[in-house]
């Protein structure tokens, strides 16, 4: 008889009952939110970056509407200049206008190029991934990104062609606003 | 096919005769021969088999109240997600790419392209109308189950169309009946 296998232990959202990797497609995020940052922030280390800056008084007030101690959570004063609320009582982030790059490897050898924040520029995404597609000749599409804010994924690794490429297509891009991920570290492509 | 699943559903709920539990018993050992050493605790031969009968051929196999296999007419079993989320390796896995999780989890069946697209993986081995755990892009744990349409081959081959029936998914009816009392 073969070896006897443990069970899995899966941890499930509290609020939504998915696994809580799958919380971000799920109905409705925001309500996910403060439970994650309590149970699962690894999951989600963006959202404990946002919680700690400026979306810090609405986690509050979500912890609290959902009868959750917020402690642990304390946030440091929000700057409120940065602060702008949007109808609907959303909180937006004034952001930096910058372009992000990253290649993300997928499955050993796969890998895709992710591009973040031309929106700040005034480029329409989806204009946008059609470009890069035809230009790179690769699959390229707008995708939410795991902080529901919308990116291009771009099939294949054409992140050293990638700057002369915006720069030359959106001449309101300067290349010293464009940025690569390596390492996880922010370094500039200029 | 769970996506308004309820215990409404359920026409008739009958312990099982010992004759047809062995032999769900055995369908189900040789479904998923990774279950084995552990389907004594699963399936315990001294706690009754229930079988609820539901619309559209559907069956459901609890235990304790707990559905832990399905099956349409007498084809194969699948087990639940919550059950297969415990023994992730007894099924053959197909991953979606990341931007088809919301079609899935929406109650889509699984395209072709959402596999075979640089975030999808084939089990190259699965062939048509078999039972797989559908993973996902950068996702640990499974999604969703699936009965493929055709094989891993002719999904890679083809690449067009529904590859995968998608038989049950995260928050689905049958997801969001832990229990049926
Ligand atoms: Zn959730």
């Amino acid at each position: 008889m073969a070896e006897k296998p443990q069970p899995v232990r899966v941890l499930y959202c509290g609020v939504c009952s998915m696994p809580a990797e799958y919380c971000e497609f799920g109905p409705d995020f925001e309500k996910c939110k403060p439970w994650l940052i309590h149970n699962a922030p690894d999951l989600y280390p963006d959202l404990i970056k946002q919680s700690n800056a400026n979306e810090a008084d609405k986690v509050t007030e979500q912890l609290q509407s959902t009868g959750m101690s917020s402690d642990g959570a304390t946030p440091s004063a929000p700057k409120q200049e940065e602060v702008k609320r949007l109808p609907g009582g959303k909180i937006k982030k004034k952001e930096k206008q910058e372009v992000v790059i990253e290649k993300v490897i997928r499955n050993k050898r796969k890998c895709i190029t992710t591009v973040k924040g031309l929106e700040l520029f005034g480029v329409k995404l989806s204009d946008a991934s059609k470009k890069l597609g035809k230009k790179f000749a690769t699959g390229a599409s707008v995708v939410k990104g795991p902080t529901e804010k919308e990116q291009i994924d771009v099939q294949g690794d054409i992140s050293y062609d990638i700057v002369e490429f915006i720069t030359d297509t959106w001449p309101d891009v300067p290349d010293t606003a464009i940025f690569f991920i390596e390492d996880g570290r922010k370094v500039p492509a200029a | 096919m769970f996506k308004k699943f309820s215990s409404e559903e359920v026409s008739a709920q009958n312990q099982v005769k010992a004759s047809v539990q062995r032999k769900i018993r055995q369908s189900i050992a040789e479904e998923y021969p990774g279950l084995e050493p552990v389907l004594d605790e699963l399936l315990p031969k001294k706690s009754a088999l229930v079988v609820a009968k539901c619309q559209n051929h559907l069956n459901l196999v609890l235990v304790n109240d707990v559905p832990l296999f399905f099956n349409i007419r007498d084809g194969p079993y699948m087990p639940t997600l919550r059950l297969l989320h415990q023994y992730p390796n007894i099924m053959k896995k197909f991953q979606v790419d990341r931007g088809a999780i919301k079609f899935v989890l929406a109650g889509a069946n699984i395209m072709c392209p959402g596999l075979t697209s640089p975030g999808g993986a084939l089990d190259e081995e699965v062939e048509a109308e078999t039972p797989v755990a559908i993973m996902a892009e950068g996702k640990q744990h499974a999604l969703a189950i699936g009965f493929t349409k055709m094989s891993a081959k002719d999904i890679k081959s083809i690449n067009k169309g529904i590859g995968v029936d998608n038989m049950h998914y995260l928050n689905d009816g049958l997801w969001k009946m832990e229990r049926l009392n």
